[in-house]
């Protein structure tokens, strides 16, 4: 009977040994084929993003031209003139400002003075610098560069050059780091005006050596051929306190953290003896050069969609004549995604994104850049609700079933499936709302719960 | 395994694969819910991780029912073929079982 006991307890134990074993195994393997745990730094991406020859959304007509560079927030005003009568504008801005004010004395959650200076705080690095000088500056800041080291440019073939930047870029803070052909359909034709007393300077490529900015013109060499395109991560815990002033903070980071970014790496360039300008939002568009470079594609907010962190990104570039081997768009299935899923759009409080089920050329507004098929969004309504709800919104980026922090393996799981089996996404789009994600996240719990930040902005 | 006086009787029953399959399946869900439900704390998405707490206990539990009635034969497979089975008869304590 002793002897029996013994073999029995002995199976048992060897029995869960294999099955710990086993799991384990299958554990493993499931990261192995999805590339789970494929975090920021990982520099192969998941087998199931599979590079393409043409973005998804790459369908261009011949008005495809370079854009007036006029945003959302240089065209709000006269718009709102227009719309709603004169001094709109001015009577919002005043009904702004007291709302702000009581919320700070009524300590409104994600409101309150501690809330609020978090986000200017964050904006320090970016609202010190503007396009073309201080971080942001087209030329050499203070690096050595190789003639003052007594030593030749840097030369290595385009693949090896690639992996250099892409590295270097990592190392600054970069997401995600691609390399797209320049395309001077994508260049803003003017550079945004910092007051409106200010004449517009113009973008001009030229036939010149290096880049250089003056008081009416921004000049690119025609030479650079080659932009690094940038995707930084924000940091998912503040952003999923939207539409807060907790909840700009994450953009507000998301900015001077690109700034960094592009400026150091813009250094690192010139430093190898290239020429190299740094730019954040300014001087074209961030989106298709990302689409190009393979960071992701185009989704239905309009903006650029990552499989990693989904659109809560921020965008930056760096223009260079640095010879590099340049990387090819993705799939991943997000365009079959968005046409069942509308989760962003129906949790959209302007209901300023479409719901149309297929993508199309028309814009919406003067914001929208026409000639490529998109899902345009309406950004006069988008920025209305910023007014209304003193903040930069976000909801739109929380709500995405891409917008995930990827510490669980079933994140991968479900993106690796929605990209072979998009007949699957109904029921990924009706897991996600059931497991509750996408929701506001408690703002007041940011400044006690031992917050995570700071792990991807 | 019965004993009788002076030897046990051994019934050796070979697993079929959709048990193995079964299995493995099993394994490979409650693995996934149970990371899950732990990095969706991390996450800061309680929600999630009270579902796949939940989902993860009602797929052990499963697990559970089925392994005490494992030795059960089920109403339709009593006039079936039973599954390929083998017996051999050694003296007491000297078991073959695996």
């Amino acid at each position: 009977m002793e002897e029996r006991r013994r073999q029995t307890g002995r199976r048992a134990f060897l029995m869960a040994g294999g099955f710990v074993a086993a799991g384990t195994a299958f554990g493993s393997l499931w990261a192995f084929m999805t590339g789970a745990g494929a975090g920021s730094s990982a520099r192969k991406r998941a087998r199931w993003i599979k590079v393409v020859d043409c973005p998804t959304l790459g369908e261009k007509t011949a008005n495809y031209t370079r854009f007036s560079g006029n945003d959302m927030f240089a065209l709000y005003r006269p718009l709102k003139t227009q719309r709603d009568g004169t001094g709109s504008f001015e009577a919002e801005q005043a009904s702004k400002a007291k709302r702000v004010s009581a919320w700070i004395a009524e300590k409104k959650p994600g409101f309150s003075l501690p809330d609020i200076q978090l986000s200017e705080g964050a904006w320090t690095l970016m609202h010190s610098t503007k396009p073309g000088s201080g971080l942001l500056s087209w030329t050499r800041i203070s690096v050595r560069t190789p003639a003052e080291l007594g030593t030749p440019r840097h030369t290595a073939p385009p693949e090896e050059m690639a992996s250099i930047v892409k590295s270097a870029a990592r190392l600054y803070g970069a997401g995600l780091v691609g390399i797209a052909q320049m395309n001077e359909a994508y260049v803003n034709l003017q550079a945004p005006r910092e007051d409106e007393k200010q004449k517009d300077k113009d973008i001009v490529f030229e036939d010149v050596d290096v880049p250089s900015v003056s008081d009416t013109k921004f000049v690119i060499p025609t030479k650079m051929k080659w932009v690094v395109a940038i995707a930084i991560p924000m940091d998912l815990d503040l952003l999923s306190r939207v539409p807060t002033s907790l909840g700009d903070a994450a953009s507000a980071l998301g900015y001077s953290h690109s700034a960094f970014v592009v400026s150091s790496l813009a250094e690192f360039i010139r430093g190898l003896g290239y020429e190299a300008i740094p730019c954040v939002n300014d001087t074209a568009q961030s989106v298709p050069f990302a689409v190009d470079a393979g960071i992701g594609e185009l989704g239905r907010l309009n903006k650029l969609v990552t499989p990693e962190f989904g659109p809560s990104v921020r965008l930056c570039k760096v223009f260079t004549d640095l010879p590099m081997a340049y990387d090819k768009p993705v799939d991943f299935g997000l365009v079959k995604f968005c046409r069942n899923c509308k989760k962003c759009a129906e949790a959209c409080p302007s209901r300023a994104l479409s719901f149309d089920d297929e993508p199309s050329f028309k814009t919406m507004g003067p914001w929208n850049n026409p000639g490529h098929k998109a899902w345009f969004e309406d950004s006069y309504k988008c920025l209305q609700y910023w007014q209304k709800s003193n903040s930069a919104c976000g909801i739109c980026l929380v709500s995405c079933p891409y917008t995930k922090d990827n510490e669980a393996w079933i994140h991968e799981g479900v993106k690796a499936t929605a990209s072979i089996a998009p007949a699957a996404d109904p029921v990924f789009r009706i897991m996600d709302n059931a497991f509750g994600y996408g929701k506001q996240h408690n703002p007041e719990q940011w400044w006690t719960n031992n917050s995570q930040s700071g792990r991807r902005g | 395994m019965t004993s009788g006086a002076d030897f046990f009787t051994i019934t050796i029953r070979r697993r079929t694969r959709w048990f193995w399959g079964l299995a493995g399946l099993w394994l490979l869900l409650e693995v996934l819910f149970v990371q899950t439900a732990v990095a969706s704390v991390g996450e800061g998405e309680y929600r999630a991780a009270t579902i796949s707490w939940i989902v993860a206990g009602l797929l052990a539990a499963f697990a559970c029912f089925a392994w005490l009635r494992r030795e059960r034969p089920h109403k339709n497979r009593e006039t079936s073929a039973q599954p390929q089975e083998a017996s051999t008869t050694t003296p007491a304590g000297t078991s073959t079982a695996a």
